[in-house]
């Protein structure tokens, strides 16, 4: 019956601890090493290997998450003249970078700007995505699925596709002649204004959130929509009054993520401006600015990425928790 | 004035056609059901009413305006659903109030009214709850409330009491009742449930298959069903049926004759047509049951023995048996009997010989083909002025109040 798998440590045990094993549980090889009796024990007991395995994947996802955050503060905590052979721990201590780093550059302005182009954009989204995802949740029409893939299509295009035409667009290079008469209309001058973030944003974003609210607004009871409409609402009454409140976990969600999406992101926050923070340039720019002709100034760019996660840092822990109910609300409930 | 009047209404889905030109008119303060078997038409017909639902075909008129093309809000109607459909992030005063404060009404007019209503589904002092800190009857009050409140024409219910369990469904019953003859307000009430219907309407408005089969008082459908549709589906335990052949000089089924002058109702030998008669319309020939016009004695035999408490049921069988031979899927030749108790009956084994007579006054004969009425007396206008005054009898809506109180007994 026992198998008589010795590894290297555990080969050599004396027959003296016969007497402490006897007490163990039946099947286990008095005398295998650590290891196999490990391995014994997780064979009549599944759960300890996903635990032990639970625990490999959580130190895992941490190092690789936290590394790097922990690496920016070593950095931005070293002098700039002590920028060699960085290593684990900080070539020195000096805090007073997170404070040269507004001194420097008027980074809190850059912050403003992406707040700001974020909330908007996020409001945009909201009132936009609400609008269709009553639609797509709670009316029967033709096509509603093919339309719905569609949206999510949209949302997969890599945003690089949209750049060339959209800037040209909103540089004002873009011109409508009406045939016939001399009346043209040229293209706002969206660039390095809120608008040429704010609209590609809002586009770029909305079908995540179309698709939350979908899911959210398709389970609140038609009852409750009927009886507000009998009681007094027209059906955009009925969603603001009863639906919405009532999806309150789904529109935080939306609202968060969307918000987020647009804080991180780079690829139109750097190429719509000029880089100048009265331009509505985002943190970005905030953070190239330390990137000079003869020097770069590591030690300020990883101070400014480290103040420029704690606004959304502080929104993801206020908001955890609905956000998660709300992601999985929707796949809990049918 | 809530009069509500659907005119040619129909509805239909893609090919399925939901509401079959339906054309109802409702008085002022009356109380009507619209009952029918699921699937019906029967809340897409309130829905209709309600606004909620755009006719295909016809017009919709609320005391008198024509509404068809109105949104629900401007409809001067209240609703009461199926799944009470309470706001749950609001407490008892909002869900109750929400109609008045859409309507912006003054703060006082909301508070006097939201008392008043609140008192009459007795929830005073419980106006700070949530709706899930209720039971279900007061969930359903609060509901009924927010009805109230606005002072409509017309109140809409659709089945508010098929949720609720049924001790509770009897006492909101009455509630409903009380409450109606306090307001006096129209009601239009859809159930599928025959037995409310006949017990809290002044009309019943019968459907099927999206058609208005009977419109009429509950005692009149029940007494002179429209056709065979609406004579099976009121009444519990429903009409026994049988397929028959007009003779000369009577009809005939593969059980039982009936011996009459078809002549005398213009009835040709040789048309198809469906007996029913009620189950307290059929007598024991020994009993001392008094029929108005009893026919012959016909021989059956005892099935099954149901005492109820204040009545018993006796399923007989008409077929004469073949050595015992019967198999269970056959229920054609079924017959039930519902007899005030006897002590003596109940002690009965089954498979005992019996001799049955039916009461002629009480026989319904459908067109076999239309399923429409043909009659609904079958008795000797002589012998009808021996037993009874008048020719329209009168001891049927006797025989018709024993039998709801049974029924409702029953449940």
């Amino acid at each position: 019956m026992a198998t008589d798998t010795h590894d290297a440590p555990g080969g050599a045990r004396a027959e003296t601890t016969t007497e402490t094993t006897t007490d163990q549980r039946d099947g286990e090889d008095e005398d295998a090493g650590p290891y196999t009796r490990w391995v014994q024990r997780s064979i009549r007991e599944p759960g300890r290997v996903y635990r032990a395995m639970f625990v490999v994947v959580t130190i895992f996802f941490l190092v690789t998450t936290l590394f790097p955050l922990y690496w920016l503060g070593v950095l931005a905590l070293t002098e700039q003249g002590k920028m060699t052979d960085v290593g684990l721990v900080p070539n020195g201590f000096n805090p007073a970078v997170f404070v040269e780093v507004f001194e420097t550059v008027p980074f809190h302005w850059y912050m403003f700007n992406s707040i700001v182009i974020g909330l908007v954009t996020t409001a945009i989204v909201l009132v936009f995505a609400s609008l269709a995802g009553y639609v797509f949740g709670r009316m029967e029409f033709p096509g509603r699925t093919p339309l719905m893939l569609v949206v999510l299509a949209i949302s997969y295009f890599p945003p690089v596709a949209f750049l060339l035409p959209l800037f040209r667009l909103f540089t004002g290079n873009v011109a409508l002649t009406f045939p016939g008469t001399d009346v043209a209309i040229t293209s706002p001058m969206l660039f390095n204004t809120p608008g040429a973030l704010v609209l590609p944003y809002s586009a770029l974003f909305m079908p995540l959130s179309i698709f939350i609210l979908t899911t959210f607004y398709a389970q609140i009871p038609d009852g409750l929509e009927r009886a507000s409409r009998v009681e007094g609402t027209t059906r955009l009454g009925a969603l603001y009054r009863v639906i919405v409140p009532l999806s309150a976990p789904g529109l935080a969600t939306a609202g968060v993520l969307t918000f987020i999406s647009v804080y991180n992101e780079f690829f139109f926050g750097f190429l719509m401006t000029d880089g100048q923070p009265d331009h509505w340039a985002p943190i970005v720019w905030g953070i190239f600015r330390f990137q000079g002709q003869y020097a770069d100034l590591y030690n300020y760019m990883a101070a400014a990425s480290l103040i420029g996660i704690v606004p959304v840092a502080v929104l993801v822990v206020v908001a955890q928790e609905r956000i998660v109910s709300g992601l999985t609300a929707g796949a809990l409930k049918e | 004035m809530g009069d509500v009047n659907l005119e040619h209404i129909t509805k239909r889905y893609g090919d399925v056609t939901a509401v079959d030109d339906v054309s109802i008119d409702i008085e002022d303060g009356e109380f009507v059901t619209l009952v029918g078997p699921s699937g019906c038409g029967k809340s897409t017909t309130l829905e209709t009413i309600a606004g909620l639902t755009t006719p295909t075909e016809g017009e919709v008129h609320i005391a008198g305006r024509d509404v068809t093309d109105l949104p629900p809000k401007d409809r001067q109607i209240s609703m009461v659903f199926q799944n009470i459909a309470l706001f749950p992030h609001m407490d008892v005063y909002d869900n109750i109030s929400y109609g008045l404060r859409l309507r912006d009404f003054e703060e006082d007019e909301v508070d006097r009214r939201v008392d008043d209503a609140a008192e009459i589904v007795q929830m005073e002092g419980m106006l700070d709850r949530m709706p899930d800190e209720l039971s279900g009857g007061q969930r359903q009050r609060v509901a009924i409330g927010r009805a109230i409140v606005r002072e409509p024409e017309v109140f809409l219910m659709d089945e508010p009491l098929a949720n609720l369990d049924a001790a509770l469904r009897v006492h909101m019953r009455t509630e409903l009742q009380r409450l109606h003859r306090e307001l006096d307000t129209t009601i239009v009430y859809v159930t599928h449930d025959q037995e409310e219907a006949m017990t809290m309407s002044n009309r019943l408005a019968i459907m099927n298959e999206g058609r208005v089969q009977q419109f009429a008082e509950p005692l009149e459908c029940y007494g002179q069903p429209a056709n065979e549709f609406v004579a099976g589906f009121i009444g519990s335990p429903s009409m026994n049926m049988y397929d028959a052949t007009i003779t000369g000089d009577g009809l005939e089924t593969s059980f039982f004759e009936i011996p009459f002058d078809p002549e005398r109702f213009g009835l040709s030998a040789g048309r198809e047509v469906t007996f029913g008669i009620r189950p307290e319309d059929v007598a024991l020939s020994d009993s001392n049951q008094e029929l108005g016009d009893p026919t012959e004695p016909i021989v059956a035999e005892t099935d099954v023995v149901e005492p109820i408490g204040d009545e018993v049921f006796v399923y007989l069988l008409l077929a004469e048996r073949s050595d015992h031979g019967r198999t269970l899927s056959e229920g054609d030749d079924e017959l039930l009997l519902s007899t005030p108790p006897d002590r003596a009956l109940t002690e009965w084994e089954e498979e005992r010989s019996v001799r049955i007579r039916f009461d002629r006054r009480n026989v319904h004969l459908f067109d076999a083909e239309s399923g429409e009425s043909i009659l609904h007396d079958l008795g000797e206008p002589e012998q009808a002025e021996a037993d009874d005054p008048g020719p329209e009898p009168e001891p049927r809506d006797g025989a018709v109040g024993r039998e709801r109180d049974a029924t409702t007994e029953q449940r």
